[in-house]
């Protein structure tokens, strides 16, 4: 199928776009690459917060109760005293370190930078449908990052309720003690949850209408088909996360009793309420990552994707089940126990699309010409992180097992092996990758390897002990485990998990130093149009790409992975370019 | 230093015997007490067993394939779009896999929740913020009934005032039970959630405000010494929030029982005395 399926933009050429001044250029911009970048400074920074409240976290519980060398004594009165962190900001830390992670760092990062940065240039358009949406969908995000970050510093100090901030605890002044900083937290939690609607449907609308000429649904990289179901996973789960927290809002500030059981309200709708948005919202976690992911192995595995129609059907399938699994997080909450045996068999059934994918990119690497690259090295350990990470959801898809490890640190090594694991290196991978054409130079490969080795074994010293310590009973959120006999003969589990998250964060600034150091000499090593021999739209264009992404509105020929087909000079194939005569490209 | 020794076990696997001995429990679960706790534990065992084995096989084929793949000149990648027979299969065995996990694992979680026994030993728990209230029936056996909405600051449990097997009813601050006798537990949360949980029972339990959690029971096997743990975040003394459990000797928990049951009168006729005195004047 080659029909045309959307009018071209009108004007795309650069030269209808006059050279604009520094505001018109970086602060309010109606061009999505500089919207992309500025997510991904945004989002960089909050990750550098996010990071350091996780280290304090992870030091408390290595040390408990003692000063925090060299910050301890800058910190809060609400979260330290005499340096040594205290119970309360211990639950402020682990709220906001979960927040942050979430809304401000992970979520930004995948659908705000590479969702803005790629899927215009993927798809052959000149800009998102909406561009002033789309900036407005980016200041949404600042705002709603100051307003978190002001929790910090309200009366009473910040949430400490946890992400998921359950009712009655987060409802009632009375019983957690931060009105003013959980109000803050349902605020940002709404405005965050704006911006994410504005961002989801300029998506799906630019997805739907600015393809280029011949480039169908079938044709789109694997990228833009995990953003174009995550937006619509995001426009249908968001809204209820929105309405919780207005809800979570009034409940604190105006009387009424949504969560409130004296008031004759339901705790338990609460977490329905945010379980509804928190499950799809794990899959918002990983489906753009996966995304990422594909586009990368493919391209250095000079192979086709191994089944490119099952990923994306699998991918579907996981956006579908993804809202009818919620209830697994409430097996043990007092829910119906029938409605727990319902939840387990679609928690189960989720597993396989990702089975489905794990199998292809397997496939995908078979028979290749493996060059490793650090994308490549990235991608290549999420799969295997990825592998642990699904693995270790079986257990607590068993309803039995669930009722032990429910609560654990069991739980924490799961989701960090698939947030951290998953979407985090996936990032790191897709910023190797895409900096050239975000940035126009190389970052250096060699420190590119020294960060992925660091990453990659800091992590897993980090996170898999995390696995025993939830066997062990070790509860989540609890500020000292040493206070419970049967917890303390764990501490040097718990010490290894913080020296490797101390690794981490260390590596994080070996990371940082390249973009800097890159930048800085960004003349040195120039990025060509096409440093990776890749074939989808965005590397046809000068990087990085001018106003207007193309200079003439391309023409599709063929899907985005025709790599190393036989009677080919090159091992790859354009999108842009047909095939010759004689190549016969298989379909897929 | 002394640190470095301790972490020697850990990053060694447990090498030397009197190490090992110490940190037996570094690697898995605390040891199950309960009569039921051993099917989870055969469920966890079994689900370790299937992933470390679908890892292995994954991982191995797939850093074979890394290796063997790797870009070499003049070898050209092979040119495939993929196998629709490799992917009905790769869907249907997960999918036989994770229906047989599903329908095992709502086997034994049916099991787990059959209603308790007429003879067990009915204990009442109200958790606040933070600490746990335990209320047992006195000599006549039976425990009097709660109802949520009468949890007042007063009256904690929420016992209803009319029942009269509420009459000698006593509370203590420890969970104390004979071993070998079931124990059903009435859950109630007074302000914020909390958690009924305990690593060596298999069971976590949430205790919800304005409901009453009444389907959880457990017999415990030998007597031992336990501590109860929150384990749903219910605000600053969350970490802190436990209580003791004593699993007994049936003869040692007579003991306990009687003692208490005794107190319990005494302070009882105090009482009365008092409003005697009162009504007197």
């Amino acid at each position: 199928m080659s029909a045309i399926t959307a009018e071209p933009p009108a004007s795309t050429g650069q030269a209808h776009h006059p050279e604009v001044g520094f505001f018109h250029k970086y602060i309010w911009t109606y061009d999505h690459k500089m919207i992309g970048i500025q997510y991904l400074w945004t989002a960089l920074f909050f990750l550098l917060v996010g990071g350091g409240l996780a280290l304090l976290v992870r030091y408390q519980l290595a040390w408990p109760n003692t000063p925090v060398p060299l910050i301890g004594q800058f910190l809060p009165a609400t979260v330290a005293s005499d340096g040594a962190i205290i119970p309360g900001g211990y639950n402020m830390l682990v709220t906001m370190h979960a927040t942050l992670m979430v809304f401000f760092v992970v979520m930004p990062l995948l659908i705000g930078t590479f969702g803005n940065f790629l899927i215009p240039l993927q798809i052959g358009a000149g800009d998102m449908a909406f561009p002033l949406l789309n900036e407005l969908s980016y200041w949404l995000y600042v705002v709603s990052g100051f307003l978190i970050l002001a929790a910090f510093f309200a009366p009473g100090g910040a949430p400490g309720t946890g992400w998921t901030a359950y009712a009655p605890l987060s409802a009632e002044a009375k019983y957690n003690g931060t009105q003013m900083g959980q109000s803050l937290w349902g605020i940002a939690i709404f405005v965050n949850g704006l911006s994410s609607i504005a961002g989801a449907t300029n998506y799906i609308t630019t997805v739907v209408n600015m393809r280029a000429p011949g480039m169908t649904m079938f044709r789109m990289p694997l990228t833009v088909w995990s953003l174009f179901i995550t937006a619509i996973l995001l426009v249908l789960a968001v809204p209820v996360l929105s309405a919780a927290a207005a809800m979570l809002f009034c409940d604190l500030n105006m009387g009424t009793s949504f969560f409130k059981p004296a008031g004759g309200g339901q705790p338990l709708l609460w977490q329905h309420l945010f379980w509804f948005f928190g499950h799809p919202e794990v899959y918002i976690l990983i489906l753009p990552a996966m995304g990422l992911v594909s586009e990368i192995i493919a391209v250095f595995a000079r192979k086709p994707i191994f089944g490119y129609k099952a990923m994306v059907y699998a991918m579907i399938a996981i956006g579908f089940l993804g809202f009818i699994v919620w209830g697994h997080h409430m097996f043990v909450s007092g829910m119906n126990l029938t409605l727990s045996a319902t939840f387990s068999v679609s928690t189960m059934f989720i597993a396989v699309p990702s089975a489905i994918k794990t199998f292809n990119w397997m496939g995908t690497v078979w028979r290749g010409s493996i060059e490793f690259t650090t994308a490549m090295c990235f991608a290549l350990a999420f799969v295997t992180m990825f592998v642990i990470g699904g693995l270790s959801g079986i257990f607590m898809a068993s309803t039995p097992v669930d009722l032990f490890v429910h609560h654990t640190y069991f739980i924490v090594a799961h989701f960090h092996y698939v947030i951290f694991g998953g979407s985090i290196l996936a990032i790191f991978g897709a910023l190797y990758f895409w900096f050239p054409k975000m940035f126009g130079c190389m970052l250096n490969e060699t420190l590119g390897k020294v960060h992925f080795f660091l990453t990659f074994i800091f992590f897993n010293l980090a996170f898999f002990p995390m696995h025993n310590l939830g066997l062990g009973g070790m509860m989540r959120r609890i500020a000292d485990p040493t206070v419970y006999e049967h917890l303390r003969q764990l501490q040097p589990l718990n010490q290894i998990s913080t020296i490797g998250a101390m690794g981490l964060g260390f590596t994080t600034f070996i990371f940082l130093g390249n973009i800097i150091i890159t930048l800085w000499n960004r003349k040195s090593h120039p990025a060509p149009d096409n440093p990776w021999h890749a074939n989808t739209l965005e590397w046809t264009v000068p990087s990085p790409p001018g106003h207007g992404n193309f200079p003439v509105t391309p023409t599709v020929y063929h899907g985005p992975y025709e790599y190393s087909v036989p009677g080919l000079d090159k091992d790859y194939l354009p999108q842009t370019e047909p095939a010759p005569a004689h190549v016969k490209l298989e379909a897929h | 230093m002394k640190f470095l020794l301790r972490l020697l076990p850990v990053l060694a696997f447990g090498l030397s015997p009197a190490l090992a001995e110490q940190y037996n429990n570094l690697y898995w679960a605390p040891p199950n007490v309960t009569v039921g706790g051993e099917e989870i534990d055969k469920i966890l065992n079994f689900i370790f067993w299937l992933t470390l084995l679908v890892f292995i096989a994954t991982q191995a084929v797939y850093i074979t394939y890394l290796v063997k793949y790797r870009r070499r000149p003049g070898v050209k990648a092979h040119y495939s779009h993929g196998n629709n027979k490799l992917e009905i299969i790769w869907t249907t065995i997960p999918v036989l896999i994770f229906l047989g996990l599903a329908i095992y694992s709502n086997r034994v979680w049916k099991e787990l929740f059959r209603n308790p026994p007429p003879d067990a030993l009915q204990v009442n728990i109200s958790s606040y913020q933070f600490g746990w209230d335990f209320r047992y029936p006195g000599a006549d056996g039976k425990l009097g009934e709660v109802e949520v909405k009468g949890i007042t600051a007063e009256n904690k449990f929420g016992v209803k005032a009319d029942d009269p097997a509420a009459a000698d009813d006593f509370t203590a601050t420890e969970l104390v039970f004979p071993a070998g006798k079931p124990v059903h537990i009435i859950l109630n949360a007074r302000d914020v959630i909390h958690s009924f949980y305990v690593p060596s029972f298999r069971l976590y339990q949430d205790a919800v405000p304005g409901r009453t959690i009444s389907w959880v029971w457990f017999e415990v096997k030998e007597p031992i010494n336990l501590e109860l743990a929150c384990s749903q975040l219910c605000g600053k003394g969350h970490y802190n929030m436990k209580a003791p459990i004593r699993v007994l000797s049936q003869e040692d928990y007579d003991k306990w029982f009687d003692g208490k049951v005794k107190a319990a009168a005494q302070a009882r006729a105090m009482d009365d005395e008092k409003s005697l005195h009162a009504a007197a004047n």
